[in-house]
């Protein structure tokens, strides 16, 4: 610790902090135009000088990026500095367009806000004009260079955190301005960072443009609805209507946003949603009154369950649904319909957390915080495209690579962005990723990299893992997969050696296969190599949606109740049938696989689907489509009219999550609270439309007075959650888990210990072949990072920046069928089923592989997919 | 706020002429000998303007690729060094020295005829591609006073008339 003076309040900060941070722990307010806590000091503003006396010297210098030190007094508001600043900004207004009436940013300027602290009473230098580039055409984002004060920070924001470098300097000395190449449009991520970072109004989001004043807006703060990360967002109203959304810098992701949490929100008002019950009527779905809708359902069902059994029933939850509807959806499953057939997102999406973190660690759950990843010293990605699945992730590993020289192991079957980092990459084909895993754990193992006092002192099991892993040399696995050994053995030697690692997992429908050996070889490599229990180590799986995590946690499978607790445990069972007023089937139900299966041969006749379309993301469309034409009865709860609802015999409109309350859980197990704009509600809340569901079952106990109640049943039954409460969560979140009134959450887990005792290592299953055909393609349904499931096609502004996509393939490929970029191709099937779209060459596909998003409806990309399969087939011909 | 814009005039964008494709292929040896390193820019690029003559944008996009460097990283480099040219230049390249000693021994009177005479001002090439003007600051050989640079060759001790004569001798 540094002790300092700073205007008279002494401060002790951490060595190796600035004088800028010292003064802002002091509660003392420096000028500043360059500086923002995510990016390296820069010093080009001049505005945050000070005068600081030490060892009795005074001399003036930038608090940005000079450190403090021990006895240092520092002085920020002398009238000598006042001067030198109020000059630095006359100097600034030279050139700087004094348009402020009209400027998009007025009132919300910081040259502007400083103007006027300073009191700049005159321009006392001749007016400059130089006119610089002005851009209307990029999506989003509206760029008018002459207005900009070369802080940089949109340059370095977007280099140092996003990775992108779509703006640069160019031009030199008075002539230079933040441009891309040629002053073309936009073609980046369209995270919109460089927006909100802009101190002026040089740029802006285009649709704040005409609409409203930043300091006009009325803002609400919730979480996004998109993938997993929880980032916090504020929605800007005006008028009653969203027009700007932004994040807030105290927020646990910083005030990063990507594309989707930024842009994606129009979804909301789409002229696509639904408003009212459908019910079909001879043939085609007609609208009727919410009493009508919800009396069919449950006379429908209660009719199927008297005729054909309650395991006639079947629903499928979704990662969209609240902690609170999660479980009070459990409930209407369990004890209404009466069955445990209750399933989501495929049921493979969490498998590696339930069947490879839970029984090894004891929580089902990534281990640590994301912030905590920009410090590790390794990162091992296996199969995740952080790039395009949880693009605010990406960005803690960019800066681990560029800061902290973290090395980055990419074992992937795509060529993705981050394996341009430092470090190794190693492809794979699909699904395979285990195969490297457990050979760099046999090769650490041997060559006495691991962390023995880890191995003996915190888990158990080392011997059956050493004999499971007797064929797993870095030699035979590279021979199976057609690498180099010394490649396996560069990228285990870094993980093992380097001082923190983290490793990280992601999730999603577009992995179809079972997740769980993957995230078993995982955990095991960060156990053995004692990489567990740390800051900045552990293991990370980023489930898809926004609520996956949640969705787990309250039981949204066959075999678990909330909490983890198994159906087949009878003094769990008891308690959930007292509290929930209700039998609960002591055998676990049927997974989504199986409900399917059993819609198909007649055993399943209702299905229940809420906030999931199974026909354009479950693997197999075919068998989907047909086990649905089966059915006796579906009904399904949706915001739009999705494929799966277009089938439906009843569909229930919900409301849109930025009109609901409730709780998210994000990957990095932070619960936080959603709070609703003053948009009308459209649709009814999914908790509501559950309790009317009961109601009209004949279970009107089943009733609660708000989502707060709700979260206070949960704290009672699911341990993780007991300390939880509405007042507790606050702005901030909490991190479970919380165990009582006292506790304030556990970012780490293990610190002290696992809740299992010791660790259990899981032996690695036998190492298989990999098929290697030739003359045919590998199909890999890939994620971009402008959608979300097939639930982003509502959004206009995505659907606009990135509309239904191509193929991407290799160049050697694409050469060899004589295709060019924007070329019909034709993909065919093993199973016959063909589809027609267009290809571009891309970096990111490898030679034999085709990359096709599984996002859009139109493609039928699941057409191929079936459950389990690791690798799909394809040919591809010129169309 | 579209009119706004319109009061703050647009820049001029230096038209740029195409390279055909089968020509950018000459690119490719350049890409091979220096990818992997974002430090061996500045000589890759120097490799490609000595191909082309200047660095119009489907070079620097096609280096911008085959190196993994960000296009507007390459094209930021590109327009700080004078060295470096997006449009293309004359066969000679005049630099005309407008340095105190030059400028009173006459080179501002050199300047006028250049201008009158081949038509180009500071900055720009000849219809022809013959010749390009540069005026710069000093070439170190004030004792020659006016000094004229003509691709690599120095001419001192000029009579302004006698201009047009030295650049006859290019073609």
């Amino acid at each position: 610790m540094v002790t300092l003076t700073i205007d008279g309040v002494k401060v002790a900060v951490k060595k190796g902090s600035s004088i800028l941070e010292a003064a802002q722990q002091a509660g003392v307010r420096i000028p500043t135009l360059c500086h923002d806590k995510r990016l390296i000091p820069y010093g080009s503003c001049r505005l945050c000088i000070v005068e600081v006396t030490a060892r009795g010297r005074t001399r003036t210098m930038p608090a940005c990026f000079n450190p403090a030190r021990d006895g240092m007094e520092v002085a920020t508001n002398t009238p000598k500095l006042r001067d030198a600043r109020r000059l630095q900004l006359m100097l600034l207004l030279r050139s700087h367009p004094l348009l402020c009436p009209s400027c998009d940013a007025g009132g919300d300027c910081q040259l502007q806000n400083l103007v006027f602290d300073y009191e700049v009473p005159e321009l006392s230098f001749g007016r400059q004009s130089r006119y610089f580039h002005t851009d209307n055409d990029s999506n989003f984002i509206r760029f008018n260079m002459n207005l900009c004060i070369r802080c940089g920070m949109c340059v370095r924001i977007c280099e140092e955190v996003q990775g992108q470098s779509e703006l640069s300097f160019v031009g030199r000395g008075i002539e230079s301005e933040v441009s891309t190449d040629f002053d073309r449009p936009l073609d980046c991520e369209f995270c919109g960072q460089c927006a909100s970072i802009c101190p002026v109004g040089a740029i802006s989001s285009k649709w704040l443009v005409g609409t409203g004043r930043r300091f006009e807006l009325q803002n609400t703060s919730t979480v996004c609805a998109f993938c997993s990360l929880g980032c916090s967002l504020t929605l800007g109203e005006k008028d009653g209507k969203t027009v700007y959304v932004t994040s807030s810098e105290d927020s646990a992701n910083e005030g990063n946003l990507c594309v989707k949490g930024r842009y994606g929100w129009p979804f909301a008002y789409s002229e696509s949603r639904l408003t009212k019950p459908l019910v079909r009527k001879n043939g085609s779905l007609v609208e009727t009154t919410w009493d009508e809708a919800i009396q069919t359902v449950a006379e429908k069902f209660g009719a199927i369950k008297k005729s054909s059994g309650p395991d006639s029933l079947a629903a499928l939850g979704s990662q969209r649904l609240t902690n609170e509807e999660a479980f009070v959806f459990n409930r209407l499953v369990r004890t209404v319909f009466g069955t445990n057939n209750l399933d989501h997102a495929g049921g493979y999406a969490y498998r590696s957390v339930t069947d490879g973190l839970a029984p090894m660690l004891g929580y089902a759950a990534s281990t640590n915080q994301i912030r905590e990843i920009r410090d590790a010293k390794a990162v091992l990605l296996l199969g995740a495209d952080l790039t395009e699945t949880h693009p605010i992730a990406k960005n803690e590993i960019n800066l681990a690579s560029a800061r902290k020289k973290a090395k980055v192991i990419v074992v992937d079957s795509i060529r993705t962005k981050l394996s341009y980092r430092e470090g190794f990459f190693l492809s794979v084909p699909p699904g395979s990723e285990d195969l490297i895993v457990n050979s760099m754990l046999k090769f650490i193992i041997d060559g006495g990299l691991l962390d023995r006092a880890s191995v003996d002192l915190r888990s158990e099991g080392f011997e059956e893992l050493l004999a499971s892993l007797k064929d797993y040399t870095p030699e035979n696995v590279a021979a199976v997969l057609g690498l180099d050994a010394n490649l396996i053995k560069a990228a285990a030697t870094a993980y093992a050696k380097a001082e923190t690692g983290v490793i990280i997992l992601s999730e999603g429908l577009n992995r179809y296969h079972d997740n769980s050996p993957l995230s078993k070889a995982a955990v095991n490599l960060a156990l053995v190599t004692g990489h567990i229990g740390k800051e900045s180590c552990g293991v990370y799986v980023f489930g898809e949606k926004a609520n996956a995590q949640g969705a787990l946690d309250m039981g949204l499978t066959p075999e678990l109740l909330p909490g983890y607790h198994s159906v087949r445990d009878e003094a769990a069972r008891t308690k959930f049938e007292a509290l929930w007023n209700g039998q609960i089937p002591a055998s676990p139900g049927m997974s989504a696989q199986d409900i399917f299966k059993g819609a198909e041969n007649g055993s399943v006749k209702g299905l229940y689907v809420v906030g999931e379309n199974p026909v354009d993301t479950y693997p197999n469309r075919q068998q989907v489509e047909n086990a649905l034409g089966k059915l006796d009865f579906l009904v399904v709860q949706d915001m739009f009219l999705s494929s799966t609802a277009n089938r439906a015999d009843v569909v229930l409109p919900v409301s849109a999550p930025y009109e609901k309350t409730g709780t998210f859980t994000s990957s990095e197990r932070r619960i936080q609270k959603l709070n609703p704009s003053s948009k009308p509600i459209q649709g009814k809340p999914d908790l509501e439309i559950f309790m009317s569901l009961a109601a009209g079952m004949g279970k009107p106990e089943l009733s609660y007075a708000g989502y707060s109640e709700v979260m206070s049943e949960i704290a009672g039954v699911v341990p993780m959650y007991s300390g939880v409460s509405y007042e507790k969560i606050g702005d901030k979140g909490l991190v479970w888990p919380c165990l009582d009134i006292e506790d304030s959450g556990t970012p780490i887990l293990y610190e002290g210990g696992f809740p299992i005792g010791k660790a259990r290592l899981a032996a690695a299953k036998p190492i298989g072949t990999v098929s290697r055909s030739s003359g045919s393609f590998k199909l890999i349904p890939c994620v971009l990072k402008f959608h979300s499931g097939s639930f982003s096609e509502w959004s206009p502004s995505l659907m606009e920046v990135c509309p239904p996509g191509f193929a991407e393939m290799s160049r050697v490929d694409m050469t060899d069928l004589g295709l060019n970029d924007g070329d019909t191709i034709k993909i065919i099937g093993n199973n016959g089923q063909a589809i027609s779209l267009k290809a571009n060459e891309s970096r990111r596909a490898l030679q034999g592989m085709v990359l096709v998003p599984y996002h859009f409806s139109k493609n039928k990309l699941n057409s191929f997919t079936d459950w389990g399969s690791t690798e799909i087939v394809i040919q591809v011909e010129k169309a | 706020m579209q009119e706004r814009d319109a009061l703050l005039k647009k820049k001029v964008q230096d038209s740029v002429e195409q390279i055909p494709s089968d020509q950018l292929l000459l690119l490719d040896p350049i890409i091979e000998k220096y990818q992997g390193s974002m430090s061996y820019l500045i000589p890759a690029l120097k490799e490609a303007q000595e191909t082309f003559g200047y660095l119009p944008m489907e070079v620097q996009r096609k280096l911008a690729k085959g190196l993994n460097i960000p296009a507007p990283h390459i094209y930021g480099v590109v327009t700080f060094y004078s060295f470096f040219t997006v449009t293309p230049r004359g066969r000679h390249t005049i630099r005309l020295c407008l340095g105190t000693a030059c400028y009173v021994k006459g080179a501002k009177d050199m300047l006028q005829i250049i201008v009158k005479e081949v038509g180009i001002n500071v900055g720009e090439t000849s219809k022809d591609g013959r010749f390009t003007l540069e005026a710069v600051r000093c070439l170190g050989a004030c004792g020659l006073a006016p000094v004229m640079m003509i691709g690599e060759d120095t001419h001192g001790n000029i009579i302004p008339s006698a201009t047009l004569g030295i650049l006859e001798g290019y073609q």
